[in-house]
């Protein structure tokens, strides 16, 4: 009778679930999705760190390099095969899409570090006077995060450059940040607004800490997680409007980025000339960059979240 | 006390033996409770009480099955009129639920369902145990009387969770825990969240529903003159362990264990002033427990005896049992001492 | 059902005319900003491009005369207000004899169309991804697959149209890899078989925007259910005894839907962004494409006027989801925010 009774076994139900628990108390920075997207991201800088080296980048320029040449072990609609000299195949007007490659791909990353970081500022700046400082600035910057955010970047972008004409990468990037500065000003501000009423800030409040120290001492810490996220998604986001501009034909043209080079080759029908390297290439190292971006971005979400941890 | 005798059925209705409830942790588990064991008669109502950290609220829910993850059963058997409920297969624990046990949860503030109409949340029960209900009206009678039972007027039929006061919320919550008329109703700190007065009311309010259905009354809490008013028995839990069960009137007179003894004597009087004695809650690391009893760490009587051997419940009287080698009859002696040293402090 | 709050609806009223005003503004201002004048700047291109163009002076001068640009910059500023208001957006510059709102009539309905069922195709799936990632009772399989389909999430959906037209326009030619209805309609029509047709023209652009695009949702999503499995009332749904797919469905998504509305709001002005590079991936006869030939074609009035319709409708898109929020959720008529 006492026997019948234990009916659940301890070691079966008890051994899965403490596997389970005892991932959630690791060390959140170990995180595969983090570690993974960063890896990714930074072989590739090494990568092209070596192509700087080791490649002639002056090959990315106009004239360099026979003309439509495909990559090494494929043939052209002309039956012209692919040489050694330009490995991964030439566009129309003699670039080596390697060199474009070495040199367009840091340019396209280097737009969305200037926006993003320049976003992120100005963020953090609008973020914490709103949150503290409440009232009319409050109230006007609310506004302003909701129309920015209410447009779409890119309309605006166009009609500014189609008056300014192309422009320069920094120039570019200063406009894309135009934009990038509502979200993380709207997340940030609603962040301090909640940690303003959490036990811990007020007790700060309360024994006399100045809010300069609360801001950067008590509730900064508690943000960056969040902040790194946010702003790694703020990276993605200009990125993609900054290649979309130059997939549009608002890019700089001599030395391309990846966008310029998708851009040229749509102009130049490559789809349709089954020149697949022309803009495949540009289009699958931006897809890492994006996804590794990805894999970065969720990974911080759960290093912020542990509750996303426990579902993973 | 006319209350014993009214619900003084010997017929079992739920039967709790040796459960043990873990939570596991990566420094290892953490013990919540340890070896419960209990009986709750028919008709009764029986009030679980202890610190917070107890594991009063853990028992219930491993009654319930209810335990979450990284909580775990590890052993033990719940039975409710003979059904062996960690038996069960899931389609069947889902149908048996609110049926044979339901619960009354605590505060009742994010209990409901924030975009669900207070008739929804009851008709969805209802509905889910008994059938799709074509007959509308019958069933807006139905709750109507549930209404009427627990003192809620017939306007909330279709109003939100958010347009309820605390305690029309936990009125709701009653209403919708015995909508079913379960074997037994379990009750965790329904009325913690609420003001003194309403508390009063919700806690008459449940006596007064659970009389009328007939159903079995489990209430945790640790508000202890609250519970001397509404409770038949008193089952008292410090560590994950029952040290003693005992109707109510023994409790507050003649409390026997000396942990029991130190509950009651917080309660605060306003006829005399004492200073608190309760000074420190559990003291021990709950992943590993001392030897032998359990409250030896704390205990002003605790002797050697105390640390080889874990006490087994002792009935001292029907309905009564205790969890301390004082009262063991061996031990006689030692008893007298004590209770000596506790009327000349 | 509580009705929506004032303070609510003016508020997002409020967000809707400012947003029109802010974007009238600023497309006016910002030729202006530019040195020179927009007539001037244009004229100075298309001479850049045609390598010279007779009687420049008197051209300007002409345009400059007709468009109104000698009057205070003021004048011109209501009067261009005063257009907007009356639906007028001037002329198309390449195509003379052809207004915008004209240009913009016909190409409008193209993009709202493609753009509204892309994101009520992704928004559906998205959601029921992401609540199936949680749900304890789905199957092993699903929680395995759904994650591997998010793999091309974050990648603009410009890269995504790259991809597929040349996979499955160019490659296999199974769908059509422009326009979005074959030439062999002179207009559209309404029979089965036109319809068929854009179905099969829209196809790709659509996967286009959601094949990248769903997998945010179903992230957001998963990330609401986690959250709502740890609320009181889904221990009591579990107490009651409630069937698991009425949990689901009643208990959590019912819930975790609603700040995915908030989100959807804040994500349209994206959408429409990438929409519009999409449809120039595909020749897509919408507002796209048309800002992509103004653009070709320096035909700044129209770069203005297709800008201002999309951003127009996008604001309009933010206010009917905002507005159609108080209807799911019954708290929101009682707070303010």
């Amino acid at each position: 009778m006492a026997e019948d009774r234990k009916v659940k076994d301890a070691p079966v139900a008890g051994g899965t679930k403490k596997a389970g628990a005892l991932n959630r108390f690791d060390n959140p920075w170990l995180n595969w999705k983090f570690l993974t997207g960063a890896g990714i991201l930074g072989f590739m800088f090494f990568l092209i760190f070596l192509g700087y080296q080791l490649w002639d980048t002056n090959l990315a320029l106009s004239a360099r390099a026979p003309l439509n040449l495909p990559p090494v072990g494929f043939t052209n609609w002309r039956g012209q095969e692919g040489i050694p000299e330009h490995p991964l195949g030439t566009e129309n007007s003699g670039r080596d899409m390697l060199a474009m490659l070495i040199v367009g791909t840091p340019r396209t990353v280097f737009v969305g570090v200037i926006a993003a970081t320049v976003g992120m500022l100005v963020g953090i700046l609008l973020g914490f006077m709103a949150g503290f400082l409440g009232g009319l600035f409050d109230d006007v910057i609310r506004l302003a995060t909701d129309i920015t955010i209410t447009i779409p970047s890119l309309l605006v972008l166009i009609v500014i450059q189609s008056v300014l004409g192309r422009v320069d990468l920094v120039t570019m990037a200063l406009l894309i940040s135009l934009f990038t500065w509502a979200t993380p000003t709207r997340y940030i501000r609603a962040q301090v607004l909640s940690m303003r009423e959490s036990g811990y800030v007020q007790m700060a409040h309360l024994s006399g800490v100045p809010v300069r120290d609360i801001m950067f001492k008590e509730i900064m810490p508690n943000l960056l997680p969040y902040l790194a996220a946010s702003y790694i998604g703020n990276m993605t986001g200009a990125i993609i409007s900054a290649v979309g501009l130059e997939v549009l034909g608002f890019g700089p043209q001599r030395i391309p980025s990846l966008g310029v080079a998708i851009f040229f080759s749509i102009e130049a029908g490559a789809l349709f000339r089954n020149m697949w390297w022309w803009w495949g290439l540009p289009t699958v190292i931006l897809a890492i960059v994006f996804v590794s971006l990805l894999l970065i971005n969720l990974g911080l979400d759960e290093i912020a979240n542990p509750r996303l941890r426990k579902a993973a | 006390m006319e209350k014993q005798k009214e619900n003084g059925s010997d017929r079992i209705v739920l039967k709790v033996d040796n459960l043990r409830i873990h939570y596991a942790t990566p420094q290892g588990d953490v013990i919540a409770v340890s070896g419960v064991s209990f009986n709750l008669y028919e008709g009764e109502t029986l009030g679980l009480v202890g610190e917070s950290g107890c594991g009063k609220s853990t028992t219930a829910y491993g009654i319930l099955q209810l335990v979450q993850p990284p909580g775990y059963i590890v052993h033990g058997s719940i039975e409710v009129d003979g059904t062996e409920v960690l038996n069960l297969t899931e389609e069947e624990l889902r149908k048996f639920r609110w049926t044979g046990l339901s619960l009354i949860p605590q505060g009742a503030m994010n209990s409901l369902n924030p975009t669900m109409r207070v008739k929804d949340q009851i008709i969805d029960v209802i509905e889910s145990h008994e059938g799709k209900q074509r007959d509308k009206e019958a069933m807006r009678e139905r709750i109507f009387e549930l209404f009427q039972n627990v003192g809620l007027p017939n306007r909330i039929y279709n109003m939100y969770p958010h347009e309820l006061s605390g305690g029309m919320k936990q009125r709701v919550c009653i209403a919708m825990g015995v909508a079913l008329h379960p074997t037994v109703v379990i009750a965790d700190e329904a009325t913690s969240a609420l003001d003194v007065v309403v508390q009063r009311i919700v806690a008459q309010t449940l006596i007064k529903v659970k009389d009328e259905i007939g159903v079995s009354l489990i209430v945790i809490g640790h508000d202890m003159g609250l519970l001397a008013q509404i409770v038949d028995r008193i089952a008292v839990m410090y560590a994950g362990k029952m040290v003693e069960i005992a109707p109510v009137e023994n409790v507050y007179a003649n409390p026997l264990h000396p942990y029991t003894q130190l509950l009651i004597d917080s309660i605060p009087s306003i006829k005399e002033r004492k200073p608190l004695k309760i000074t420190e809650g559990i003291t021990h690391d709950p992943r590993n427990p001392p030897s032998g009893c359990i409250f030896r760490l704390r205990c002003p009587f605790a002797w050697d005896h105390c640390a080889e051997v874990e006490p087994p419940p002792l009935q001292v009287e029907e309905k009564h049992e205790v969890a301390c080698h004082l009262f063991d009859e061996q031990f006689e002696e030692r008893r007298a001492d004590a209770f000596a040293t506790i009327a000349n402090p | 059902m509580g009705g929506i709050s004032l303070n609510y609806l003016v508020r997002r009223l409020l967000v809707f005319f400012l947003t029109l005003w802010v974007a009238a503004t600023l497309i006016f201002i910002i030729p202006r900003l530019a040195p020179g004048d927009p007539i001037s700047a244009m004229i100075a291109r298309l001479s850049y491009q045609a390598g010279f163009v007779e009687n420049s002076d008197q051209i300007i001068e002409g345009w400059k005369e007709r468009f109104g640009l000698n009057d205070p910059i003021y004048v011109q500023y209501f009067r261009f207000m005063g257009g907007i208001l009356q639906g007028d957006l001037g002329y198309s510059l390449a195509r003379f004899p052809s207004t915008v709102t004209e240009l913009v009539g016909r190409a409008l309905p193209w993009t709202i169309g493609l753009v509204g069922i892309a994101t009520f195709i992704f928004f559906t799936v998205g959601n029921l991804c992401g609540a199936l990632l949680v749900w304890t009772k789905s199957p092993k399989l699903i929680k395995v697959l759904i994650p591997m389909s998010m793999i091309f999430t974050s990648i603009p959906p410009l890269l995504a149209g790259l991809l597929l037209v040349y996979v499955f326009g160019f490659l296999l030619e199974l769908f059509p890899q422009t326009y979005a209805y074959s030439y062999k309609f002179a207009r559209p029509e309404f029979t089965i078989d036109f319809i068929a047709n854009v179905i099969h023209h829209g196809f790709l652009p659509a996967m286009a925007i959601v094949l990248v695009t769903f997998g945010y949702w179903a992230l957001g999503m998963r990330g609401m259910m986690v959250t709502i499995e740890g609320e009181d009332y889904m221990i009591l749904a579990q107490a009651k005894g409630l069937k698991p797919f009425y949990v689901l469905y009643r208990y959590m998504i019912r819930n975790a839907i609603l700040p995915q509305m908030t989100a959807l709001a804040v994500s349209i002005g994206t959408l429409v962004s990438g929409s519009v590079l999409v449809e120039v991936i595909f020749n897509y006869n919408g507002m796209g494409t048309l800002i992509f030939t103004a653009i070709r074609e320096q035909d700044f009035g129209l770069i203005q006027g297709t800008s201002f319709i999309l951003i127009t409708t996008s604001a309009l898109a933010v206010l009917i989801i905002d507005l159609s929020y108080p209807l799911i959720d019954p708290r929101i008529s009682l707070e303010g925010r």
